[in-house]
């Protein structure tokens, strides 16, 4: 009993959060279209979180993913500009997006570079870069295709005017793949393996360096979907607009950890992070409370949640 | 232990939004929502919106997203949800349409507070940047008698310090013996003078001559904050090099006042902006929304003549 409620006590905390949000918003805040509306607000996050774990399950970070994500959404953008097709330019972003997070995977797995500070030197090149190819302007109106822009706003009708929104039919279809990847194949279990004990797991014959090579790769493919979703919501591309993503990525998977005995990023877990996480903004600005309170609230939410379940652990 | 320790630290931070919720009153509803509440500017106005509401008795929320596009659309969605009176936007709305759309859906006026044109606005209340541009680039024109070397700081990812630059370009462009030597654009994320400095100093090391450099004109007063402090630096203060700003920040009304090679800078009417937003969103709740879609607000030359006043 004592137990469960050890590990799931971040999961009881989001709930008392949505109650408490039911009680306060009685008329707007448990309507279907609020839930649809903050799964499309979170998608972007979500994805870049989801992704995350992969690395993260092996102890490691990413810290380069949000400027990845404004670099993805910039080079989409100039291919459109240079007339290419909507296909085209997501492909060349997802491209650099998976080269970018090869990259980081190489100067940590094979370089043998920190991977703190390895991405933090890829943040500041991919960000230089976003700057570079961009001439530092947004790229916006027409040369932004309304089949791209129009993405985000489509979605699958449910019943009257509310309707599935595509980015949270996307970020659902990349949470099931992450789950099959790390919870279903023999690949997440070595990553898991390779969190656990680095030198256990390549003493038991598992490709440590490969492994991370990889996970560093759908990282990054990973936050170049997320680029592309936000240039298509806001129907533009700015050198600097995934910068936020990095930090509340991070803070989501670590919300998730503490729901784990053993400490581990499990991607189910860091979605109950992002909700938390979007929740809290959807709720309190519908409670029209300063803006600034959630940043307190969530910093104070983490530091508590993960407290707590490091000192079960200590007692336990 | 854990559990109720944690179901403490929980309630702990409920208690507290409970507590910041109260004293919400059934006043109309107005949400204004910014990306850009650090920035000087965006303060003044947003302090001037909320004086003139409070003298309307409204109920304002304002909602800061440092800096993320994305978040400001999710906060339009839920001011939607939420169904409030007005809402009012200082972003462009070219990038915030799907929230904007989910408003208008929802029956809800939005007035643009320096934000852009735009179908969904009421209106957009703003300066005009294409006139402040034009007075500070004559103002440098004429004070080196149409000849020189010019170096312009610009920012072209901003859309209304974009306009600034082009007319500056048309304007030296229309001065055959005006040369711009330079069109930097400074890194603005430690706030535009440190960088703006180190670039300026790059380019005076580069022309080292007296009389090389007669002009610096930036499309906002950062940059001609660290072209000052550049010049000064590099003791070449005396060369009579003539800078101009726009904004007149409280920083650049002090160097005009000293005298300086800083010689000018353009008012925006900050206050003006957000008390003319306030009337839009009156005028909009008593059925009788502004007619015209832009609504300019006057500027005014600052030099070392006016400076005080």
């Amino acid at each position: 009993m004592l137990s469960a409620l050890k590990t799931y006590g971040t999961l009881i905390g989001f709930l008392l959060v949505v109650a408490f949000f039911a009680i306060e918003i009685p008329d707007t805040f448990m309507t279907a279209k609020n839930w649809l509306n903050i799964s499309q607000q979170v998608s972007m996050l979500a994805v870049v979180a989801f992704t995350m774990t992969i690395v993260m399950a092996m102890g490691d970070f990413d810290l380069s993913v949000g400027s990845m994500a404004s670099l993805a959404g910039i080079v989409a953008a100039l291919a459109f500009r240079d007339g290419q097709a909507v296909w085209m330019g997501v492909m060349l972003a997802l491209v650099v997006g998976l080269l970018g997070g090869l990259l980081n995977g190489a100067l940590i797995a094979y370089v043998g570079i920190l991977p703190f500070v390895a991405t933090l030197g890829t943040l500041t090149v991919y960000s230089g870069l976003a700057f570079l190819v961009s001439g530092g302007k947004t790229i916006f109106g027409r040369d932004i295709p309304q089949v791209f822009s129009g993405f985000a706003r489509a979605g699958l009708p449910l019943s009257g005017t509310v309707s599935l929104p595509a980015l949270t039919i996307l970020a659902a279809l990349v949470l099931a793949a992450v789950w099959f990847t790390l919870e279903q194949t023999a690949f997440g279990r070595r990553l898991y393996a390779i969190g656990g004990n680095k030198e256990a797991a390549r003493l038991a014959g598992i490709r440590v360096k490969r492994l991370r090579f990889l996970a560093f790769g759908l990282s990054g493919l990973g936050a170049a979907t997320a680029g592309l979703m936000y240039a298509s919501r806001v129907a533009s591309a700015n050198p600097t607009q995934g910068s936020g993503l990095m930090l509340d990525a991070i803070a989501a998977v670590f919300l998730g950890m503490t729901m784990s005995e053993e400490g581990e990023p499990h991607v189910l877990a860091t979605l109950v992070g992002v909700m938390i996480l979007g929740v809290l903004g959807n709720g309190l600005t519908q409670m029209s409370i300063d803006s600034y309170v959630r940043e307190v609230l969530i910093g104070t939410i983490i530091v508590l949640a993960v407290a707590s379940s490091s000192l079960g652990k200590a007692r336990g | 232990m854990t559990a109720s320790f944690r179901t403490r630290a929980f309630g702990a931070a409920l208690l507290l939004s409970a507590a910041l919720a109260a004293g919400t009153a059934m006043a109309a509803k107005v949400a204004v929502i910014t990306p850009y509440l650090a920035q000087p500017g965006t303060q003044f106005y947003v302090e001037a919106f909320e004086a003139a509401a409070k003298d309307e008795g409204w109920d304002v929320n304002v909602i800061d997203t440092k800096g993320d596009v994305a978040a400001v659309i999710a906060r339009l969605e839920d001011a939607a949800t939420q169904k409030v009176d007005a809402v009012v936007i200082n972003v462009d709305p070219a990038q915030v349409e799907a929230g904007l759309a989910a408003v208008k859906d929802a029956g809800i006026p939005i007035v643009g507070m320096d934000a852009g044109a735009s179908p969904y606005l009421v209106t957009n209340v703003t300066s005009n940047g294409y006139a402040m541009a034009a007075d500070t680039a004559a103002y440098v024109a004429n004070r080196i008698g149409g000849k020189g070397n010019v170096v312009m700081f610009v920012f072209d990812a901003f859309p209304p310090v974009q306009v600034r630059g082009v007319i500056a370009d048309a304007v030296f462009g229309n001065n055959p013996d005006i040369k711009v030597l330079d069109r930097v654009t400074p890194d603005v994320s430690d706030g535009g003078i440190a960088d703006s400095r180190a670039k300026m100093e790059a380019i005076l090391a580069a022309h080292p001559d007296k009389g090389s450099i007669a002009a610096v004109w930036a499309a906002w007063d950062q940059p001609a904050l660290g072209a000052l402090q550049a010049i000064e630096a590099a003791g070449r203060e005396d060369e009579g090099i003539v800078i101009t700003g726009i904004d007149a920040n409280p920083q650049a009304r002090e160097a005009i006042a000293a005298g300086g090679n800083f010689e000018a800078s353009m008012a925006q009417d900050f206050h003006g902006i957000g008390k003319a937003a306030a009337e839009a969103v009156a005028q909009t709740l008593g059925g009788k929304p502004p007619k015209s879609s832009v609504i300019y607000v006057p500027t005014r030359l600052i030099t070392a003549g006016n400076v005080q006043d």
